[in-house]
């Protein structure tokens, strides 16, 4: 909202400077955007608040300049110098929807000489950005930015019937507006009619046809109160924004109609000419309602710690309009003025006197000690994980929660089966980006691709989110906060171009290892598995220390690879962290060091490809030999002279007593036994 | 040779040992004028040395024999032969020790110096990734609140319609409520727009008095741009306890503003309007970076816009069935991707959702 000094000094006798009012006005609430110099005069740009429909008006500005200054505002008075005949006697006004529009009073004008508006005018127009039309139009204008009431000018002749009838649009009606736009209309709109046709949107903008033109003689001056909720709908519908629906959208002020409507005669007749008539048509269906709020006199230190003694709250409320209504101190009692559509309880008027005493007067201390502080459950952990991924060459991403809708990945074990569950946006931003993610995946391979379009082949990232499934439809989808984790390129060294080799799942692996390990749980399971997404021979399930499938790792498919144009191995995991975090925590027990040493032996066993170090280990346990304390992977070997379906796996056993040193044949013994074991288990051959 | 004197049998061993000596003997002089030595031949002639040595001082060495001969000597001399062989053999082994112990300082540099490494190369360590400057920045905020009491709470992203607005005191026909700003599910529910969800959650979950901050996700209808996004994090603080006042609020935002961004930081209340609080205000920091004189983060005003704040409405304290005449509260949201922005002056916060790695191993 422009507001010209000038101007606001005519109405408040204001003595701040352009300057000073910007500090003071931001410090009662009406931010400003910016002032600046403009034809000798200086604009003002308010930024209102939405809840402050009378601000957007100079009279409304100058009520708070004045509070601020502890002056007066000056109104504009008003007195129509001839008048003639009733409104009544040349046309008159029929509400049929009067909940869309509760006052609605005409006026007329007869005999105006329609021109260009004085030059004063036109300055003062020019100056809060408006563009000058001719005078009757500009009048209207002019009063709407100085009180705060839009009105509409119909050049009356034109009016079929010469009445006006207001009622809500016929499904498909047309209508020219102003901007020479023709609207096709809907029968929630509300409209200014004549005898006929639409002539107006109401509360929006007036209809081309009947325009004030060069040629008008007679003019209806349209003063009205419309529904706020019906305006601002009708304005979204047809995407409009005016400066008459901005006002009333947010509520205008219904007693302050006529108010505007005479200053808005009283001028035409004076630069126009003309002779009005001696009266509105007034049909005003529904009243309003005048509000009255209670203060008590401890309810502003309560609530702001500020006192204010009785007189300056007297001030600053009667200074803004309202009316003090019983003698009683406390509570006071106060009538809203009908232009504050914002005030309706008592704590509105606590900000209305703390806003004008100055929030910079109230004091600044912690509240009393009473609470002690806490993190979320999982926090810690959450941190835990992040800095170990971090330490592993991981960055943190974040995705937009909504994406692409998504059918190529298999989602985790907890949402198994509900790949097709994705909430759907109703209205999305991003057209293509309609659906709530079910998995965190595809985002990250997005931002993998992105590092790729940039030149960048050696990526590891990362990411903590929530995803989502609607599990029953018409309830609120289930919210899982999962992890995902994506890898490729080679394992790059701090400061140096090149990293030493390729990862592979095993850098993957041993990464979420580290981080459950970091986080305190117990360690996590991984399984043969398949899925969709993800390679055959290259895919495992994660369960977590409790047994429960929370996630899948492996490389990523092919064909899913494919579409991503990586032509580098990918490596993918992704789990349910809610669950991972209600899982077992590591369990810590302490055990005295061993006493007596222990003798390592390693053994080298040609296994089947498809025996897993997993069985090799169970095959050990199941032995159940008692001084056989560990056994470890030394490593494996494939290929050379070794047969393609064969590997070489080479183990480390750990022998060692609790209550002697062993004897070689001891020792000899027990490694016999898992040898034999191991040897029959897997049809193995000893290397 | 068996014919040869005795004295003639030392200076012949003497002269064996000098003929071979002759090539080592510039060891004797200043180390560093053994320029056109190298390490591997300085090496050859310390065994070489360590050879001749043997051979010519040793116990099996043609002096040594020489000492044996002693009996062949009249023996009025002797004695005088004794200190001739013990004198001789006493210069060659400082000659040679010398030669050695000049060799063996040359070595010893040599060696050095061709061990020597550059230290200004990179430490051996796997690069490191990073967390993202939005975690940076919620983990420091959390730690500052619950420092300061509080509790630090989360909710659904997807919400009803009570919890997104309803319950917050927004009006059925606020514009916040349409299909322009909030996004809907197609079962009509509504991805929060601001975590004030949370509030209400915690408040029906704790009931009076709480203190607790909801940091996370939100959602707004904006087209992205290099001051938007359609999803950004936000952290509402809620503190509701009898007797609170704004007082407190103004107290609680200028101790969280001195600990992100310096303890001179100066924080300015300015009213302003928003439904679920009343008295509400807006709260502005002196800019960081000026210090209030003025420059581009602060667009010249010395102060920074940063968040809203209030006094809980009495609506949304009934909402949740806490009476506003016993109890008060104040209430405060801010962005964090703002917050992001200013600390970093970044010129397009879209980058916060590209996961560039580039712009991520920026901030740690």
């Amino acid at each position: 909202m422009f507001i010209s000094y000038e101007w606001l000094k005519e109405l408040t006798d204001t003595k701040l400077t352009p300057a000073e009012l910007r500090d003071r006005l931001t410090m009662v609430g009406l931010a400003i955007d910016a002032v600046e110099e403009h034809n000798g005069d200086a604009v003002i740009d308010v930024e209102v608040p939405s809840n402050r429909p009378d601000c957007l008006s100079h009279v409304g500005i100058a009520r708070e300049v004045s509070v601020i200054e502890k002056g007066h505002v000056r109104l504009p008075e008003s007195e129509v110098p001839k008048t003639d005949g009733r409104a009544a006697d040349f046309t008159s006004v029929e509400i049929i929807d009067s909940d869309l529009c509760p006052r609605y009073a005409a006026r007329l004008v007869r005999g105006v000489k329609i021109g260009p508006s004085p030059d004063w005018l036109v300055k003062r127009l020019e100056t809060i950005g408006q563009r000058p039309i001719n005078n009757v139009a500009d009048i209207t204008n002019y009063v709407l930015h100085e009180l705060g009431q839009p009105l509409h000018a119909f050049d009356f002749d034109k009016l079929g019937g010469r009445r006006i009838v207001v009622r809500r649009a016929n499904d498909g009606e047309k209508l020219k507006t102003l901007d020479g736009v023709e609207r096709t209309l809907t029968n929630d709109m509300l409209v200014i009619a004549d005898a006929e046709k639409a002539v107006a949107l109401a509360g929006i903008m007036g209809g081309e046809d009947s325009e004030i033109s060069n040629h008008t003689t007679d003019v209806l001056i349209e003063s009205a109160y419309f529904a706020p909720q019906s305006v601002r709908q009708t304005a979204r519908k047809l995407a409009m924004d005016t400066e008459a629906s901005r006002r009333f959208e947010r509520g205008a002020d219904p007693e302050g109609a006529l108010r505007a409507q005479q200053r808005c005669v009283e001028l035409i007749c004076e630069l126009a000419g003309g002779v009005a008539t001696e009266d509105a048509i007034d049909v005003y269906p529904q009243p309003f309602s005048e509000r009255i709020v209670s203060l008590h006199s401890g309810r502003i230190p309560a609530l702001t710690s500020l006192s204010v003694e009785t007189g300056e709250i007297v001030r600053i409320l009667t200074g803004l309009g309202f009316e003090r209504i019983s003698e009683s101190d406390d509570p006071m009692k106060f009538k809203v003025p009908s232009w504050r559509v914002d005030v309706e309880q008592e704590e509105d008027l606590v900000e209305e006197v703390a806003r004008h005493t100055g929030y910079e007067k109230i004091g600044s201390e912690l509240p009393p000690s009473s609470h002690s502080g806490e993190y979320q459950p999982g926090e810690m952990q959450q941190r835990s994980l992040r800095r170990a991924l971090n330490a592993f060459g991981y960055d943190e991403a974040i995705n937009f929660s909504f994406i692409p809708q998504e059918s190529r990945f298999d989602l985790i074990p907890t949402l198994a089966g509900h790949e097709n569950d994705q909430p759907q946006l109703a209205n999305p931003i991003i057209e293509e980006a309609a659906w709530m993610r079910s998995t965190l995946l595809p985002g990250l391979l997005a931002s993998l691709r992105h590092n790729f379009n940039h030149g960048i082949r050696d990526v590891r990232l990362f990411e903590i989110g929530r995803i989502f499934s609607t599990s029953k439809a018409g309830e609120l989808p289930d919210e899982i906060l999962a992890l995902g984790v994506v890898a490729t390129g080679s394992a790059l060294e701090e400061d140096r171009a090149q990293g030493e080799r390729e990862l592979d799942f095993f850098d993957l692996k041993g990464a979420l290892e580290t981080a459950v390990d970091w986080m305190n749980m117990s360690a996590l399971r991984f399984t043969p598995s398949s899925a969709r997404h993800l390679r055959a021979g290259q895919t495992a399930l994660i369960s977590s220390g409790d047994g429960k499938a929370i996630g899948t790792i492996g490389r990523l498919a092919e064909n899913l690879a494919a579409s991503y144009k990586f032509r580098q191995p990918v490596y993918v995991l992704e789990l349910d962290l809610g669950a991972l975090l209600s899982g077992p925590a590591k369990a810590i027990q302490y055990s005295p060091l061993p006493r007596y040493p222990s003798v390592t032996r390693d053994i080298s066993l040609l296994v089947n490809r498809n025996v897993s170090l997993d069985e090799i280990f169970a095959a050990v346990d199941n032995q159940h030999v008692a001084d056989c304390r560990s056994v470890k992977l030394v490593g494996t070997f494939e290929g050379g002279n070794i047969e393609s379906s064969k590997r070489s796996v080479t183990l480390r056993l750990e022998y060692r007593s609790d209550d002697r040193t062993l004897r070689d044949e001891e020792v000899e013994e027990s490694h016999s036994r898992v040898t034999a074991a191991l040897l029959e288990t897997f049809a193995a051959e000893q290397r | 040779m068996t014919n040869q004197s005795p004295e003639q049998q030392v200076e012949s061993a003497i002269k064996a040992f000098e003929q071979e000596f002759e090539r080592f003997s510039h060891f004797t002089g200043d180390p560093s004028t053994f320029s056109a030595l190298n390490l591997e031949t300085a090496i050859a002639d310390e065994r070489a040395l360590s050879d001749l040595r043997t051979r010519h001082l040793g116990k099996k060495s043609a002096l040594a024999a020489t000492k044996k001969l002693i009996g062949r000597v009249a023996p009025e001399d002797r004695a005088g032969f004794g200190q001739l062989v013990q004198a001789n053999e006493a210069r060659l082994v400082q000659s040679l020790d010398q030669a050695e112990q000049n060799l063996k300082t040359f070595i010893e540099t040599a060696r050095t110096a061709r061990e020597s490494i550059d230290v200004t190369m990179p430490g051996r360590r796997p690069r490191s990734g990073h967390r993202h400057p939005i975690t940076l920045l919620r983990e420091r905020l959390e730690d500052v609140f619950v420092a300061l009491g509080y509790a630090i709470e989360d909710d659904r992203e997807i919400e009803t319609d009570f919890y997104n607005f309803s319950a917050l005191n927004i009006p059925e026909n606020h514009p916040a409520r349409g299909w322009q700003d909030t996004f809907y599910t197609t079962d009509g529910f509504a991805l929060r727009s601001q975590t004030s969800t949370v509030q209400i959650h915690a408040m029906q979950r704790r009931g009076a008095p709480v203190r607790m901050i909801a940091p996370g996700r939100v959602f707004r209808r904006d087209t992205p741009d290099p001051t938007h996004n359609p999803m950004f994090f936000q952290v509402e603080g809620l503190c509701v306890d009898r007797g609170i006042t704004m007082a407190h609020l103004k107290g609680t935002v200028a101790e969280f503003l001195r600990r992100m961004f310096g303890p001179d930081t100066v924080t300015r209340f300015r009213p302003s309007y928003f439904p679920f609080t009343e008295p509400s205000a807006e709260f502005d920091f002196s800019c960081f970076k000026c210090k209030g004189s003025g420059c581009r983060i602060c667009k010249n005003s010395g102060w920074i816009e940063l968040g809203g704040s209030g006094m809980v409405h009495p609506n949304v304290l009934r909402a949740v069935g806490v009476d506003p005449q016993e109890y008060s509260g104040f209430a405060f949201g801010l962005g964090i991707d703002r917050m992001c922005a200013l600390m970093y002056e970044l010129d397009d916060i879209r980058l916060l959702f590209e996961n560039d790695v580039r712009f991520l191993e920026k901030f740690e």
